[in-house]
């Protein structure tokens, strides 16, 4: 059963990390949830004994499927000079641990991911990496995104804008 | 430091273009103009550290950058702010680099010397047996950031101990600050910690961006006009008034509805209930103009922006303030640190619409600001080859501040301070400021 459920949870964000790489975005949008809750928490550098570098109080990404809806159709107009022309994104997502939560509806995935963008003539690709944190929900049509909580290993994004979806 | 020279021919040049408008291009990421910058301009104005609230009781600190000096800000026991080269005096190494915590005593990991709140050396590994009885402690303390001052929570420092104070180098900013900074009690608060990334850009470009550019809000963020969220009226970023202050400083106060139209909420949208608590803590002129205000946005020279708007989430309207430092990290490149910040006495439920009001448009993810990042970088890509560096300007490489040049005269029935402009579309602030930073830069 759960090596059925980890396969199903593979194809899932293989297929989510082809889609958003394809700027598929409105078929993105399909695998989330109505009530999903998109966060992309800040990281800081703090000594060992205070504990998490995860600053919870401040974002990137704060979202619900509306606002992403926003950002989306954003996307669709003929001025979001940021992606347009688009740059190239490949979204690699690996590492992943599947774990049944109580709710039978419900899994928690935990993956890593690497994303390498580029734009374009520039000679160096920007990259952004960490972990994610997604529960995944079973519905009539399939797996659904419910939350996903984005932790990035660098405290001083090196990417001059966040205009894709992670 | 090994100084590229500049011919005081080629800066007079710069003098005569400026006066007619124009701006030579080479100056935005040259090389040797850059040296000069850190020289005669970053170690030589007030440079924004942190806001009060980041602070909040004695031990906590913050690290943070002047251009490339690590600073560590602390609060002491006393409740005094103080400022150190985050540097062992020792033999250099980097102090503390976390970004932020508290402590009572900080350690150096090369030897172990330590020091307390107050920057005093307190601790020598082995001590008086390996120095002697000869070593006077008081001369090994932490060194403190020459000057340091704070205006309405907002820390700053200077690197020039023969600096003008603060409060004067602010002049009539200050009048501006109390609004956005002073209007309700207990002041404003950072949330959490500024977002921080970065772009292949020049500080100065981003810097104006800020400062007085209204006009490019309806064509670098016309996607936001496409999708009905933003006014379809090309003049709406416009309306106003674009106000020139001392030192480069500037600000733009943006009501954004046509003269006599008044169709925008008061006081940016902020809840009614707050209205008497403004009128209270500001004097009359003040209020007037917040309360007719839409967007305040502008900067306090050379390397502090702000940003005051209107901003819709989900059909709501909030306020919010962001703060934001350019920190140079070369000729073509910042790091951008963003603050959100909301007035304390806002209610809770206000903070956290307004909060997400900032995430979707400001910061690295936000709808408009994405496509700001994209602008400057191309800006600078394009402004450093042989025709747009060329200093003898063969190539006509020249660039045009000629909005409003000698068309538009200063609004005397304004309130506030400073040479008010009845528009904001209009590069009377770039032209002041670009004045500004020739007359440093050719300072001795």
């Amino acid at each position: 059963m759960i090596a059925e459920v980890h396969f199903e949870i593979t194809q899932f964000l293989h297929r989510e990390a082809f889609l958003l790489d394809s700027r598929r975005f409105a078929e993105w949008l399909d695998l989330l949830a109505d009530d999903i809750v998109y966060r992309m928490p800040l990281r800081a550098t703090r000594e060992n004994r205070d504990g998490s570098g995860i600053v919870e109080a401040m974002t990137f990404f704060e979202e619900t499927k509306t606002s992403l809806t926003t950002r989306v159709n954003r996307l669709g107009t003929t001025s979001a000079w940021a992606e347009d022309p688009a740059p190239r994104t490949r979204h690699f997502v690996s590492n992943l641990i599947v774990e049944q939560m109580p709710d039978q509806q419900l899994v928690k995935a935990r993956s890593n991911f690497l994303l390498k963008r580029s734009r374009a003539a520039d000679l160096s690709a920007e990259e952004l990496f960490g972990e994610r944190m997604d529960v995944l929900r079973k519905e009539k049509d399939g797996w659904k995104l419910v939350t996903r909580t984005i932790y990035p290993d660098q405290t001083v994004i090196s990417m001059m804008n966040l205009s894709m979806f992670l | 430091m090994q100084r590229r020279n500049i011919d005081p021919q080629i800066l007079a040049g710069i003098k005569e273009k400026m006066a007619q408008g124009l701006l030579p291009q080479w100056i935005l990421t040259d090389p040797a103009i850059y040296e000069l910058e850190q020289e005669k301009i970053f170690a030589r104005t007030w440079q924004f550290l942190a806001h009060e609230s980041e602070l909040t009781e004695p031990g906590s600190y913050v690290t943070r950058w002047l251009v490339d000096d690590p600073i560590l800000i602390v609060r002491t026991n006393q409740g005094e702010i103080k400022a150190y080269l985050n540097s062992c005096p020792h033999r250099g190494t980097q102090l503390c680099t976390a970004d932020f915590g508290k402590k009572k005593t900080f350690i150096c990991p090369y030897h172990g010397w330590s020091f307390n709140l107050n920057g005093e050396l307190i601790g020598v590994v082995a001590g008086d047996k390996v120095y002697g009885e000869e070593m006077n402690k008081e001369e090994w303390g932490l060194r403190q950031v020459p000057r340091l001052d704070s205006y309405q929570g907002m820390i700053f420092a200077n690197l020039d101990p023969n600096a003008p104070p603060l409060a004067e180098y602010l002049g009539d900013m200050k009048w501006y600050m109390d609004i956005l900074l002073g209007r309700s009690d207990g002041g404003m608060e950072v949330r959490g910690i500024p977002q921080r990334w970065v772009v292949n850009t020049n500080w100065k470009l981003v810097l104006e961006n800020f400062s007085g550019d209204p006009y490019h809000v309806q064509t670098t963020h016309r996607s936001t006009v496409e999708l009905g969220i933003s006014p379809k009226d090309p003049l709406y970023a416009g309306y106003g008034h674009q106000v020139v202050l001392q030192n480069g400083h500037g600000i733009n106060v943006i009501t954004a509805s046509a003269p006599g139209k008044n169709d925008r909420p008061p006081y940016q949208g902020l809840p009614e209930a707050m209205w008497p608590m403004f009128e209270r803590n500001l004097i009359r002129e003040q209020a007037q103009v917040f309360s007719k205000t839409t967007v305040f946005v502008g900067s306090i020279y050379p390397t502090l922006s702000f940003n005051s708007p209107v901003h819709g989430s989900e059909g709501h309207l909030h306020n919010y303030l962001n703060f934001r430092l350019w920190r140079p990290l070369g000729p073509e490149r910042v790091e951008i640190w963003s603050w959100f910040m909301i007035d304390k006495a806002a209610p809770e439920s206000y903070k956290e619409d307004a909060y997400r009001g900032y995430i979707s448009s400001f910061g690295p993810s936000g709808t408009l600001e994405q496509d700001d990042t994209e602008i400057w970088t191309r800006v600078a890509q394009a402004s450093k080859g042989f025709m747009s560096r060329d200093k003898m300007l063969s190539y006509n490489n020249l660039l045009n501040y000629l909005m409003g040049f000698d068309r538009v005269q200063p609004d005397p029935s304004f309130p506030g301070p400073g040479l008010a402009y009845p528009t904001c579309y209009l590069d009377a602030i770039h032209r002041a400021t670009h004045e500004n930073w020739l007359k440093l830069i050719c300072e001795d």
